[in-house]
């Protein structure tokens, strides 16, 4: 029988070939190159299914897989650079979440871009699937060079679509800063891949012949041969330079996955429209740079200091993201902010140790977050692009498929039971606190986690109250726009998601009950193969945790299920009160600002804690006189030896046209005294005289 | 193939039917137009000339294969007493001025039609190439002298070819002027060398040298003025003020002629001469000439560069580049000393001569196609001609490059041989000449670039239209880019040849 | 004992004293007496017309090249003349001995008759001449 592994290549695939004929021939195709998009996706999305049912073991004993696809430089007496596919539980389920996502964002598309008549549809579907292309491929990718290649395709897709409206002013420029910021990051993770390179020789991510087992090996005391010439090459310990590699590959993640302090793209990236947030948020850039964490977890693990680091940055990119996400205006601005906090919370399980957590997370994120923004969309549409939430209101009984989908979104983002975003919320909290108990870094990024939880409860609710409940503020939202059934039928989908995904990994229930229903928990244990060969399931992953980074759990209130619990009660709590307090403030007839009571604070949250301004002031204070000074250097010194070199190569070139007289006797009388020149010096040297 | 030597199936003077059919055709040449003087038939004058070059190349590539000369079917040929030897290395130059020869002469069909003294033009091509040939052969510096005053004597007049352009006659004039000044040195370095050896046959002056000199001085000045008289011909500094002018004025093809096949005549003497009548072991205690080829080469590279960089007609561009060239090819020669593997040194020199036969040749007959267009001679003029006539204009861009040195032709694969041979001299001048060679060549894509950017980029400045594509030239065009292209793959073939041509003179 | 080349640079020195010393000498002894007569090109009373930079008839130049060609000739074939016989008398075959100096004669042959055919030999005036004469 044929082996679903035989067409993992074809997922990517699939809208590459969509890319070429959208680019080609979109514009003169019925749907301006939709359809291509929408059958390669679900062709993606299909294989993705058999892929992930492979991997489950219900099609045939192989469940995990490896190959090398293409190896484009082979290396004499070096490593050899290649394209290749890895497939385990958590790359399949990431094609999964993917191919999904991409699959309903085509469809929406349909109702946002091509009902409201825009140009250059053509392009849009193009550059849509060659995101979905690039992140497929990233997914599955085998070692950290191709994960870097697609990696930066991801950006350039980004770039283009943020900046597809690119005749107006704000795209044009929130599509470069999207670039530039991520392209920072990237520049570290570039010197981190050519670390990994140089120190282990190959950027494998998995088996035995991979760099984490290799760096594995350094610490736990086998040293492979060249990993350890070049450490004392380097002159650092095993542990120091890992360390370092972490960090660097880490910039790139922080970038991406819009972490403090390379957030600030992805509000302005809203500017692009809105099925392409949603792509980018739920499923694709975004979740690239906690994949990629995820995927070269074995290596993270043997740092601890990276890992504390992971976490820091996670909880408090949760918390500070939440804070500004309370006084937005604008509805797609509120869930730009709620994605750099839940990425933060991602964050925060990867560095306290919660892998299933983290991936738990990133699976009902991908679907309440892409069906909050599809819900946007469609309010949007509804309001002519009108996007301000003061001046909506009453949009419940004008548009319900939008509203339930959008409230059962909602639910799932403040984290109310029993909705997907309760269950990995609460993990990912219950992990921090478990493993915080024994480290106090760990504790601090737990407890602006927790916090964080309430300020989401409380700015999802005020967003949802401003949009959907009381009398409608503007004669748009008196009467607005109606949405197609392609608009409505990717909400259906993901909001029925978005009640029930939570339901694959109820640790909380497992736990009290002692049923066996932490599916998403066994599915990452993945079978044996996956930890003893390729080493990338939780079983190979926890002894490691617990001996080289040393984190361990410990227990509160005498137990683990009472320490279960209490979590559980904090977190929801916490939601709950958030959510009350927005129905207070904000569920009457006529809502007012009540963040002006913020005072000061708000101009402060307003402008985002001024981010952008100290890096505007960072680029233009510090880094434009250094560039300034570079420059001067270059133009000066480097250029003025290169401009010097050429015009004395004319300036002697002219004098050389100058000797060549024309006048034949002065030729004579040069030739002569050349000869003699000649004569006279040899003759010394040899001594004729 | 039939191994000539072992078999004997041909008397020993048929090594030399290269340089005889050569010479017979000029003279058939001659002949045909005494019956005819009024050039009534110029299509039979470009047929009878381009099929005894032809000729004459078949024969020297069939040698070649064959193994003429070469020590695997007995060694060297010597003729006249000596006067004359046929090996790999001469057979190989001769395989050069053959194939330059006989495009030449293609192109020169259309280039000439309707100009007076056709007849004489081919005959004074062939009676130059059958100098040059001998000149490959000579083995003693009097055939040597007589020999290059047989390539030297007609191209004077091939330079003044066309009698009404003042430009042209000027440089023909010139270009003799120099000539005879540099013939008198060449003249006058022979006697010296005479005068301490006293005898004139190469590997007999060796000998003698070897067994004393009395003279360091007479010697010394001697050497120096052979050395200066090969300079001449070969258009190294200082004396190369010949060359731009002579190449300038000279019709295109002539100047395509001279800076290749002469160019490559000159170096195969100063190889031979210098190789087996003043090895360095033997003349070390008098000249290091050496030193004084690193010199000319260092020199020669640079000013020939610096030059071309600064000029505003292409033809006087491709006239410095030419001398540029030289320069190049003199780190053969130069780098013979110490540890260097000699062979390889000198082998690396042939195979840039016998790549620039084609590239150079093919330049200078772009130029001819031009001028026959009656485009114009400045950068300028060449603006926007990839529009009207794509096809020669890529050839074009294919010798530019490849002199420039980028792999899109031979020209890398033969700049990289004597890169790699200055390398294994492993000597301080060596490394000079191989900093020397690489800046050069860079500043080398600057002009050549420019030609290729007024031909592909720029739009044209007026409303030229090419009227007609004529086909002689159009087929030299063509074909010398094809070999200069095919040159890339197949330089293995050659150099192998080449190694074993040079090793064997040692 | 001493350098070889002082003797050289000696003579050139004296080659150089010798014109120059004389020159001198003449000028100091010589009364000076100027007049316009002596400094016509011919102090034979002829008045010279026009310039001495005239153009020669190029003819002068082909005869006198054929010349050349044909003395060298000459001189190439007195010496073989003078080995011709006694060569044969010691058994050096026929064509061994005659045939080089067919080829060299045949080859001049070839020329003559081309440059014959060309006119090289044919004295013909110039149309500048013709021309000044007429105007005359």
């Amino acid at each position: 029988m044929v082996s679903a592994f035989e067409f993992v290549p074809a997922i990517a695939v699939l809208p590459l070939v969509s890319f070429v004929v959208a680019l080609a021939f979109g514009k003169w195709m019925p749907k301006k190159g939709a359809l291509a998009g929408i059958f390669a996706t679900v062709g993606s999305l299909l294989i993705s299914i058999w892929t992930a049912l492979t991997v489950a073991g219900f099609l045939g004993s192989e469940t995990v897989y490896h190959a090398e696809l293409w190896r484009f430089a082979t290396g004499i007496g070096t490593f050899n650079l290649h394209l290749g596919v890895f497939v385990d539980p958590l790359s399949s389920l990431m094609l999964l979440i993917v191919s999904l996502i991409s699959v309903l964002v085509f469809i929406f598309s349909l109702g946002y871009m091509n009902d409201e008549d825009e140009t250059g549809l053509p392009r849009y579907y193009a550059s849509l699937s060659l995101f979905s292309f690039s992140m497929l491929a990233f997914v599955f990718a085998d070692n950290i060079l191709m994960a870097f290649m697609f990696f930066e395709l991801v950006g350039l897709c980004s770039f283009l679509l943020i900046g597809f409206w690119f005749r107006e002013d704000a795209p044009p420029s929130a599509a470069k800063k999207a670039f530039l910021v991520t392209r920072f990051g990237d520049f570290f993770f570039l010197i981190g891949v050519v670390g990994i390179f140089a120190t282990f020789g190959t950027g494998l991510f998995a088996t035995e012949a991979g760099f984490p087992h290799m760096a594995e090996q350094a610490i736990t005391g086998e040293m492979p041969g060249p990993v350890g010439e070049f450490l004392s090459a380097v002159g650092m310990g095993a542990q120091q330079w890992f360390t370092i590699l972490g960090l660097l590959v880490l910039g790139g993640v922080v970038g991406k996955s819009a972490q403090f302090p390379l957030h600030t793209w992805l509000p302005d990236a809203m500017e692009g429209p809105t099925p392409v947030s949603a792509l980018i948020h739920a499923a694709t850039m975004v979740a690239a740079g906690v994949y990629l964490v995820a995927r070269m977890y074995g290596f993270y693990l043997l740092t601890p200091t990276t890992l504390a680091i992971i976490a820091l940055i996670g909880g408090f990119t949760a918390l500070f993201a939440a804070t500004m996400g309370v006084v937005k205006q604008e509805l797609k601005q509120v869930l730009a902010y709620s994605t750099i906090s839940q990425y933060g919370y991602m964050m925060l399980a990867l560095g306290s140790g919660g892998y299933v957590a983290a991936v738990f997370h990133l699976t009902t994120h991908a679907v309440f977050k892409a069906l909050l923004f599809l819900g946007a969309g469609s309010v949007i549409i509804a309001m002519h692009h009108n996007e301000n939430m003061w001046d909506m209101g009453g949009l419940k009984e004008k548009m319900p498929v939008t509203y339930w989908t959008f409230l059962s979104g909602s639910l799932a983002l403040a984290g109310i039971v029993p909705f997907a975003g309760f269950w990995s919320k609460d993990e990912v909290l219950y992990e921090a606190l478990i493993h915080g108990l024994g480290s106090p870094v760990l504790l601090v990024a737990w407890a602006m986690g927790l916090l964080a939880v309430f300020l989401t409860g409380f700015y999802t609710f005020r967003m949802v109250f401003l949009t959907f409940h009381g009398e409608p503020r503007s004669d748009t939202a008196e009467d607005p726009e109606s949405v197609r059934w392609n608009v409505k039928l990717p909400l259906g989908v993901l909001g029925v998601l978005a009640a029930t995904i939570g339901f694959i990994n109820m640790v909380p229930v497992a736990k009290l009950t002692g049923l066996k229903i932490d599916f998403l928990h066994k599915w990452l244990v993945g079978g044996e193969v996956l930890n003893a060969e390729f080493l990338t399931g939780l079983e190979h992953y926890e002894p490691i945790l617990k001996e080289v980074a040393g984190i361990k759990a410990s227990y509160i209130a005498g137990g683990e299920i009472p320490t279960l619990l209490i979590s559980a009660a904090l977190s929801l709590g916490l939601a709950l009160a958030g959510v009350g307090l927005a129905y207070r403030l904000y569920a009457v007839p006529e809502p007012v600002a009540h963040t002006k009571k913020l005072g000061g604070l708000r101009t402060l949250l307003m402008h985002n804690y001024y981010q952008d301004e100290y890096q505007v002031w960072l680029a233009q204070g510090v880094t434009l006189p250094l560039a300034r000074a570079a420059d001067t250097f270059d133009q000066g010194i480097i250029d003025g030896v290169v401009n010097g070199i050429s015009s004395v190569s004319l300036f002697s070139g002219d004098r050389v046209r100058r000797i060549q007289t024309g006048v034949v006797s002065n030729y004579a009388a040069l030739l002569t005294i050349g000869l003699a020149l000649l004569l006279i010096v040899f003759g010394i040297v040899g001594g004729w005289f | 193939m039939i191994p000539l030597q072992t078999s004997n199936t041909l008397p020993d003077w048929a090594a030399l039917a290269p340089a005889i059919i050569l010479a017979v055709t000029a003279l058939a040449l001659f002949l045909i137009d005494s019956i005819d003087p009024n050039d009534e038939s110029p299509s039979m004058l470009a047929g009878v000339a381009t099929l005894g070059s032809v000729l004459a190349m078949v024969v020297t590539g069939w040698y070649l294969v064959a193994g003429t000369g070469m020590p695997r079917t007995g060694g060297a040929i010597e003729l006249f007493s000596g006067q004359l030897v046929v090996d790999g290395m001469s057979l190989f130059f001769t395989f050069i001025f053959t194939s330059v020869t006989a495009l030449v002469c293609v192109a020169s069909y259309d280039y000439l039609s309707g100009r007076p003294n056709q007849a004489e033009y081919y005959a004074l091509v062939l009676l130059a190439a059958t100098g040059m040939s001998v000149m490959a052969s000579a083995n003693s510096l009097a055939t040597a002298f007589v020999a290059l005053e047989l390539s030297s004597l007609p191209s004077y007049g091939l330079v003044a070819y066309l009698k009404n352009d003042r430009g042209s006659v000027e440089a023909g004039l010139k270009y003799f002027l120099i000539g005879a000044v540099s013939s008198a040195v060449l003249a006058y370095g022979i006697s010296l060398v005479y005068a301490s050896a006293g005898v004139l046959e190469l590997a007999a002056i060796a000998e003698a040298l070897g067994a004393g000199i009395d003279n360091t001085g007479v010697l010394g000045v001697g050497i120096l003025m052979v050395a200066g008289g090969f300079a001449f011909k070969t258009a190294s500094v200082p004396f190369h003020f010949w060359a731009p002018e002579a190449y300038e004025g000279a019709p295109a093809p002539v100047s395509g002629f001279l800076s290749s096949a002469s160019k490559a005549a000159g170096f195969v003497l100063a190889f031979r001469v210098f190789v087996t009548a003043f090895p360095l072991d033997v003349v070390a205690g008098t000249i290091d000439w050496a030193l004084a080829f690193t010199v000319l080469a260092l020199v020669t590279m640079t000013l020939g560069n610096f030059a071309a960089a600064t000029q505003d007609k292409v033809k006087r561009m491709l006239a410095y580049s030419s001398i540029g060239h030289a320069g190049y090819a003199l780190i053969g020669i130069a780098v013979l000393t110490g540890t260097a593997d000699q062979s390889y040194a000198l082998g690396a020199s042939m195979l840039h001569l016998f790549v620039y036969g084609f590239m150079n040749t093919g330049a200078f007959l772009f130029v001819a196609l031009v001028e026959y267009w009656g485009v114009g001679r400045t950068f300028e003029d060449y603006n926007g001609l990839a529009k009207q006539a794509p096809v020669a204009c890529f050839a074009m861009t294919i010798f530019l490059f490849s002199l420039a040195g980028l792999p899109i032709g031979g020209g890398a694969l033969s700049k990289w041989a004597l890169l790699s041979a200055t390398a294994s001299a492993a000597t301080l001048s060596a490394y000079l000449l191989a900093a020397a060679l690489i800046v050069n060549s860079a500043l080398s894509l600057f002009y050549y670039s420019r030609v290729v950017k007024a031909m592909w980029i720029e739009d044209p400045a007026g409303d030229f239209e090419v009227s007609s594509y004529p086909t002689g030239l159009y087929a030299a065009v063509v074909g010398a880019a094809i070999v200069t292209f095919l040159l890339l793959p197949a330089f293995g073939v050659v150099s192998g040849t080449a190694f074993d041509a040079a090793a064997a003179l040692f | 004992m001493g350098n070889p080349w002082i003797a050289i640079g000696a003579l050139a020195l004296v080659g150089l004293l010798i014109p120059v010393g004389m020159m001198v000498i003449s000028k100091l002894l010589r009364p000076s007496v100027p007049e316009q007569g002596k400094r016509s090109t011919y102090e034979s009373g002829e008045v010279p017309t026009g310039d001495t930079r005239i153009r020669f008839n190029i003819q002068y130049y082909m005869v006198a090249l054929l010349f050349v060609i044909f003395d060298i000739e000459t001189v190439l074939i007195f010496p073989w003349t003078v080995i011709y016989r006694s060569a044969l008398e010691n058994g050096v075959g026929l064509t061994r001995v005659l045939a080089p100096m067919l080829v060299f004669v045949g080859i001049l042959v070839v020329g003559l008759g081309w440059a014959w055919r060309n006119g090289a030999v044919k004295w013909v005036r110039s149309p500048r001449a013709e021309k000044r004469k007429d105007a005359r």
